[in-house]
């Protein structure tokens, strides 16, 4: 015999055992204690895993990623500038972007650039949040908390670029967090040649 | 050839070389911007400074800053030259990798980017800029500066084809050599100096030459970018394969850009071939990637007018064979293109002979009708890509040069030509010229693209445009220049040699029977080789 095999014997059942009476009262017993505990036992002593979704909800984690939002500017235009970094990053190619410019006597033309689609395809998203990561300007966010209303209609999960913009946060927000000053805000710092330095 | 040594590697040079141009021959690239290997020197942006370390050693009195006594002690640094401006000698040492020049090379790059918006997010230039590749090469620091940047004028409409965003611009002067050199018009200019420096334009013009592309093409940066380019796409979803411009005669070398995931092709880039085109391109033959797309004919049609029937690819070809056997070979009149590959009108040639066609014909653009006009800089008076190709590939087969369309609409109405198989959409682009073609039962036309032929056309049967498809252009020069297929056909188009071999084999014509590419060039070259003396006094430079 090779060296390291242990030989067990094998144990004999008991009369108990073989039967499996008791066994199938122990378990039936502990099956009804909690079944009486947790229909007509007192609240706080109710041991239940299961919440009545969706009349009941849990509360998830901070950090939950729900469906996208855009986010907007103080003028409820989008934070986005359509640099379509988000859909290089998404592993799973289910951003559309088609970038569009101001018109020139915009105060934003030649600062900015915005998206004339955005086309979220969340049937194919993994939500595995790289594009939120990838975005330089905080115009992409998951965080609504939602999950996807269901629908039999595969279109009705295009999200495009109003129904994103028009989802609030968790907080109930809608403003970027990182607001940038461009030339015709009243905040900008900067200052154009012909205004002088 | 004398040598010099490049970081211990022995690299030739030709008698008048600069250090930077040696190496590039070599394929060794020293950072630079305002280098570029097709324009003069300007040595403005310092950033290929390289150490002599053979000769004499210049040390230049320098204040350094002590960390430990905290205060600048006095001491020496080697003077450094620009590698594009020096001159290569033999049995020089020349360091490119040395700590003081990558010191040099940190520091250009910082002031560099000192005044820069690093609006990257925005610029189309991202992917492809120089000062994002030298920053992860050269620089990797952080920007000292805290205050805001200089801000300059963005979003300037240079011209129909070109915007300027002087906050990018990092002044290395390549547009204005560009315009000054090659096209020979000093349209754009610099004012002021430091760092409120900018590209204007003479008063009163505008960027409208014919070569306004390339002053975007030569931008190391994103401070100059194409209008019809802008915000289409991002390059580094792009493929690029190699091409040859189709706008006239002198068959540019082009870099066709395309998104794979779409099946799209974005631009054209010159590509550097010192034979034909050095590194540029024109504007017009910049724009012809939009003939992979525009106007795309991607349907067969049979009938005219009302009668129109829309038929599968596979029924086209069948169509096709149907009517070629019920035609006589005597009245039938063959169309090469001019604008097609090579071996498209080789294979259209060898179905000609095998049918015993007397009449062939050349289908070409004419400059004065599409408002055409060659230079001496790269535009060749002929629009057309292949003439000399096609030319070849008649007089090869079929031993005689073809005649143009006129020669065609004169036949059909002497009724000489009663039938009529075409191959590609452009012939005279006046109203109304082919009209004498609508009258005859069979005009059967191949093509990518709608135009004058397929307009009169009774049966039209859509192939491959140039982009979906390997081929040969033949130039004004007579070189025979490859180009490469970027993007798949439409769903069942074949390149029009393809779908001629398929309707041969239909037909029983013997010999006929190409599966490849290389098959058909084989074929072509052993077709040519008997009159290759012929064709190279036919395909001399007009």
């Amino acid at each position: 015999m090779a060296a390291g095999v242990k030989v067990l014997e094998r144990k004999k059942r008991t009369l108990a055992e073989a039967s499996y009476v008791p066994e199938i009262a122990k378990g039936l017993g502990k099956t009804m204690g909690r079944f009486f505990k947790n229909t007509f036992g007192p609240e706080e002593k109710k041991e239940i895993a299961t919440v009545c979704y969706p009349e009941e909800k849990r509360e998830y984690p901070p950090r939950f990623r729900g469906i996208h939002r855009l986010t907007q500017r103080a003028d409820g235009s989008p934070r986005c500038v359509a640099c379509l970094c988000c859909s290089t990053a998404c592993p799973a190619q289910c951003i559309h972007i088609e970038p569009a410019e101001y018109e020139p006597d915009d105060p934003r033309y030649g600062y900015e650039r915005y998206p004339a689609k955005f086309i979220i395809d969340e049937l194919r998203c993994i939500f595995c949040g790289y594009c939120v990561e990838a975005c330089p300007c905080d115009a992409i966010r998951m965080d609504t908390g939602m999950h996807m209303p269901p629908s039999t209609e595969r279109g009705h999960f295009l999200y495009g670029k109003e129904v994103l913009l028009n989802l609030p946060g968790r907080d109930g927000t809608y403003l970027s967090g990182n607001p940038r000053h461009e030339p015709g805000d009243p905040t900008h710092p900067g200052v154009t040649r012909e205004q002088g330095h | 050839m004398p040598t010099f040594k490049l970081n211990g590697q022995e690299i030739p040079f030709e008698p008048g070389d600069t250090i930077i141009r040696a190496a590039w021959r070599q394929g060794i690239e020293i950072p630079h911007y305002c280098w570029h290997p097709g324009l003069s020197i300007a040595a403005n942006c310092r950033m290929c400074l390289v150490h002599v370390t053979s000769g004499r050693q210049m040390a230049m009195p320098v204040l350094r800053w002590d960390e430990k006594k905290k205060e600048y002690v006095p001491d020496t640094k080697p003077k450094l030259v620009p590698a594009c401006q020096t001159g290569a000698q033999a049995d020089m040492e020349v360091d490119s990798v040395g700590p003081e020049v990558q010191q040099a090379q940190a520091h250009v790059q910082e002031f560099l980017l000192l005044n820069h918006p690093v609006d990257c997010p925005i610029c189309d230039q991202a992917g492809e800029c120089k000062l994002q590749d030298y920053y992860e090469e050269h620089q990797h620091t952080l920007k000292r500066k805290r205050t805001e940047p200089v801000h300059k004028p963005k979003g300037v409409r240079f011209g129909p084809t070109i915007v300027y965003d002087a906050e990018r611009c990092i002044m290395c002067t390549r547009c204005i050599r560009v315009c000054d050199e090659l096209v020979g018009d000093h349209v754009l200019d610099m004012r002021e100096r430091g760092n409120r420096n900018e590209i204007v334009l003479a008063p009163g013009r505008e960027l409208d030459h014919r070569y306004t592309l390339m002053t975007e093409h030569v931008c190391p940066v994103g401070a100059l970018t194409s209008r019809d380019f802008r915000f289409k796409a991002r390059v580094w979803f792009l493929k690029t394969v190699d091409g040859i411009c189709t706008g006239c005669a002198t068959g540019c070398n082009s870099h066709v850009d395309f998104d794979p995931r779409y099946g799209k092709v974005y631009r054209l880039r010159p590509r550097d071939n010192e034979q034909v085109n050095g590194f540029w391109m024109c504007d017009d033959g910049m724009m012809t990637y939009q003939e992979a797309h525009e106007h795309r004919v991607v349907t067969a049609v049979d009938g005219r007018g009302e009668d129109a029937e829309k038929l599968l690819q596979e029924e086209a070809t069948e169509e096709l064979a149907a009517r070629l056997k019920g035609l006589d070979a005597g009245s039938l009149a063959v169309v090469l293109s001019a604008h097609h590959a090579s071996e498209d009108n080789f294979v259209l040639a060898e179905v000609a002979k095998a049918l015993g066609v007397k009449h062939v014909y050349l289908a070409a653009r004419e400059a004065e009708d599409i408002g055409w006009e060659g230079d001496d800089i790269l535009r060749h008076a002929d629009p057309n890509p292949n003439r000399a190709g096609a030319t070849a590939v008649a007089e090869a087969l079929l031993g005689e040069a073809p005649g143009d369309l006129e020669d065609l609409v004169g036949d059909v109405l002497a009724g000489q030509v009663k039938s009529v198989l075409a191959l590609g959409a452009i012939g005279g682009e006046k109203e109304g010229s082919l009209d004498a073609l609508k009258n005859l039962a069979d005009v059967i036309v191949l093509t990518a693209n709608e135009g004058p032929l397929p307009s009169v056309a009774s049966l039209t049967v859509p192939v491959a445009s140039w982009a979906e498809m390997f081929g040969t252009f033949r130039n004004a020069k007579g070189l025979d220049q490859h180009f490469v297929r970027a993007i798949p056909s439409p769903e069942g188009i074949e390149p029009a040699w393809k779908t001629l071999v398929a309707a041969a084999q239909e037909l029983g014509l013997e010999g006929i029977a190409y599966a490849r590419t290389g098959e058909v060039r084989t074929a072509m070259n052993d077709a040519a080789a008997p009159a290759a003396g012929d064709e190279a006094q036919a395909s001399a430079p007009a």
